[in-house]
């Protein structure tokens, strides 16, 4: 069983790094002929397969529910991103962003194994509550990783409009309108599950014993996170703010959960 | 190999090649006269609206030149009176060498466009329609393609837009993906406003046209098709409008921030595209300064186009270098097969005498065995030639692609294995043991099937097969 577990790991890595290298030739090709076919989302797709089988071996073996441990949490939500990402690609021509999606995908992957299983308030709080806050949390990040894929290319596609440049890597890029439009649909996606997260979050804290440091980093960071891309929805809705700025303010929310994220693996005792 | 005579926008101005250019129903009629001459085997014709070109293969006997001269006669007589300078003639690896670059693109007058090669698959599909082509001129074509895909696939000679229109759409394209169902507003007139209009129109926008001459503002909107609109409407158009190209002859600005900023706000952000074709410029260029919104001037949009040139100027060398590599490797195909008439006849002989006596012996003291047996001798008999043959034939095929100081060359080796097995001029000489060759399956002096055959040929142009290759050189009626 661990050692199918093992395999699919393996096959994940291999699949995902396949991916990448994969987006990176497509979009630096030199060539104006389009490739005959679109390999790369196709080993994605397989390396998300054997994503699956190695969350769902591996927790069986671990016997560990894969939403109550950080550990798959975040191998999860690399998934989710990665399905997010497949999905969006149907209804509109954004291969290129597997360039970012597939390396995350594959960051999160081979990170996760450095993360430890358990979780801190599993003792503390309720259980339901917990997995409905885990939950909440690695599908939003899987859709904000793709969110902030679609943020950063949007912002590459704008500067070379702006600068007027033809050709090169840009050409290959989804257009404008395509990259805010999933931006958009991302965020709302998101958003609740980031609010039901943050609000979760929160109600853990406080029934610590000590409701300090990377604790109180990490709310305040959700809490910052939460009014940056409620900012963005609402202006959007309200002043027709779009484009570059909204595409500045998904990245820049992105980039607060990530460190979210981030506070949360290193905490001390966190990691294995 | 071949030959190519015609003329292109290099060698003749628009006057004398409109008067060379002939009507698609009248191509097989001139290929037909063409290889009715009788140093000329095959034949077809590259006819674009910047070259005529006649491109054959002698007949047995025959030089390139003399196949050159008639097709200087029959294009000549296309166009009676036209200068007989504009006409260009080349024979041998400098006529690959050509047909190669004109397959990719690196003769054409905006280089690298990517039309060509698809008028070059027409052109050899209408001479295999009208069955003027036969094993040379598929084997030529077939590489010629294949060049031009290498060329392609390796390099950036397409690279880039090389038209404004085109530059447009791609900025456009860029900024909003599919143009169907977006609004475009044409504001004034011009050719060239008119010609990015029309193309931008051909992926499916729509149109609205405003002008201060409402006569002509209707005029252009039916000519077009699209919706005129009054000059006072302008800002409500604006709102409307996703491309706005403008071209209109005002002394100042048309479009400014503020009329931009208030339709941005109706517009909700949504991104707009400002074209400028005007001298002096009509759209104020601090527009540019608010988010979602593009402009582009006519000096950005011919700054682009001169950049892709450049571009494909320069990866002009390189695929010039693949076109080399290509064309050299066919001259060595095309001197291996000049052994092919001596393998054919000397396999026949070979086997003609084997045969000879097999049959001998099958009427005699092999009589009593049955058809599986005698089958089973033929297969034997001809493994046995291929095996005794397999050898001499690979030297002869060194010698004549080749060359080497330290072995007989390949005439030398010729008319000695001529002499040595009765041989003229590569045919069996008249023998009471020769023997009638076997028909092959498949085998056949004019190719299969078109472009797709060709496609096939093109992407394994090495699987030269000897007893193909012989049956084509046995088959094909003397076009070599």
């Amino acid at each position: 069983m661990s050692a199918l577990a093992t395999i699919a790991f393996y096959l994940g890595v291999i699949a995902y790094s396949a991916a990448s290298t994969l987006f990176f030739l497509e979009l630096a090709r030199q060539s104006v002929q389009a490739s005959r076919s679109a390999w790369g989302p196709r080993v994605l797709a397989a390396g998300a397969v054997v994503h699956s089988v190695h969350i769902v071996v591996a927790s069986l073996v671990l016997k560990r529910c894969p939403v109550e441990s950080l550990h798959f949490g975040l191998s999860f939500s690399a998934l989710v991103a990665v399905a997010a990402f497949l999905l969006l690609r149907r209804h509109a021509n954004l291969d290129p962003m597997g360039v970012i999606v597939a390396p995350i995908a594959l960051t999160f992957l081979v990170g996760a194994q450095f993360v430890g299983v358990d979780l801190e308030p599993e003792q503390l709080v309720s259980r339901p509550l917990l997995v409905s806050h885990v939950t909440a949390n690695v599908l939003g990040l899987g859709l904000f990783v793709v969110a902030g894929a679609s943020g950063l290319l949007y912002l590459l596609q704008e500067r070379r409009l702006r600068d007027k440049r033809a050709g090169g890597v840009a050409s290959r890029l989804p257009s404008l309108d395509a990259l805010d439009r999933t931006t958009h649909r991302l965020l709302l996606g998101g958003f609740p599950l980031l609010t039901f997260g943050v609000v979760t979050g929160a109600i853990f804290s406080r029934q610590f014993d000590s409701f300090a440091g990377a604790a109180l980093a990490r709310t305040l960071f959700g809490f910052a996170t939460w009014f940056l891309l409620a900012g963005v929805l609402v202006l959007r809705r309200l002043a027709g703010v779009r484009g570059r700025r909204a595409a500045y303010g998904t990245v820049a929310g992105v980039l607060c959960v990530l460190l979210v994220v981030l506070i949360y693996v290193v905490r001390p005792g966190g990691h294995s | 190999v071949i030959s190519v005579v015609g003329l292109s926008h290099k060698s003749a101005p628009i006057e004398v090649r409109e008067r060379f250019a002939l009507p698609a129903e009248r191509v097989p009629e001139l290929l037909r006269s063409v290889v009715a001459h009788p140093a000329v085997g095959e034949a077809l014709l590259v006819s674009t609206c910047n070259r005529v070109e006649l491109v054959v293969a002698p007949r047995a006997g025959a030089s390139l030149e003399a196949a050159a001269a008639a097709c200087r006669e029959a294009l000549a007589a296309l166009a009676p009176g036209a200068p007989a300078s504009a006409l260009y003639a080349l024979t041998g690896g400098a006529a690959v060498r050509h047909l190669f670059g004109v397959a990719a693109s690196l003769d054409s007058l905006v280089l690298g466009e990517p039309q060509i090669l698809g008028q070059v698959k027409e052109a050899y599909e209408v001479a295999q329609r009208t069955g003027t082509v036969g094993s040379v001129l598929h084997r030529t074509l077939a590489r010629a393609i294949r060049a031009a895909k290498h060329v392609r696939s390796g390099t950036a000679i397409g690279a880039g837009q090389v038209s404004v229109p085109s530059v447009a759409v791609d900025f456009a394209r860029r900024i909003f993906g599919d143009l169907r169902g977006r609004t475009l507003l044409l504001v004034g007139s011009g050719e060239m406003a008119e010609t990015v209009a029309r193309s931008l129109l051909s992926s499916g926008a729509r149109l609205l046209v405003i002008g201060r001459t409402p006569e002509k503002v209707r005029a252009l909107a039916e000519s077009f098709g699209g919706e005129p609109c009054a000059w006072n409407d302008l800002a409500l158009a604006l709102e409307r409008a996703d491309v706005v190209i403008t071209s209109t002859s005002a002394p100042g600005f048309v479009v400014d921030p503020a009329h931009v900023a208030s339709a941005r706000k109706k517009r909700r952000g949504r991104s707009q595209f400002f074209i400028d074709l005007a001298v002096p410029r009509d759209v104020n260029p601090e527009i540019e300064s608010l988010d979602g919104i593009f402009l582009y001037n006519v000096d950005d949009l011919s700054r682009v186009v001169a950049e892709s040139l450049l571009t494909r100027g320069r990866e002009a060398v390189q695929a010039q270098s693949i076109i080399d590599e290509e064309a050299k490797s066919f001259d060595r195909w095309a001197d291996a097969e000049q052994a092919t008439p001596l393998v054919v006849a000397l396999r026949e002989r070979i086997r003609g005498a084997l045969r000879f006596e097999l049959e001998r012996s099958l009427r005699g003291r092999l009589r009593h065995l049955g058809a599986a047996e005698r089958e089973a001798l033929d297969t034997m008999l001809d493994a046995a030639v291929n095996r005794v043959l397999h050898e001499p034939t690979t030297r002869l095929r060194q010698a004549a692609s080749v060359g080497d100081l330290d072995t007989p060359s390949f005439p030398e080796l010729n008319s000695a294995i001529e002499h040595v097995f009765s041989l003229e001029g590569g045919r069996v000489s008249s023998d009471p043991l020769r023997s009638e060759r076997p028909e092959r399956e498949g085998a056949s002096s004019v190719p299969r099937s078109g472009a797709a055959e060709l496609e096939a040929a093109s992407s394994d142009p090495l699987a030269v097969d000897l007893d193909a290759a012989a049956d084509l050189s046995a088959g094909v009626s003397g076009s070599r």
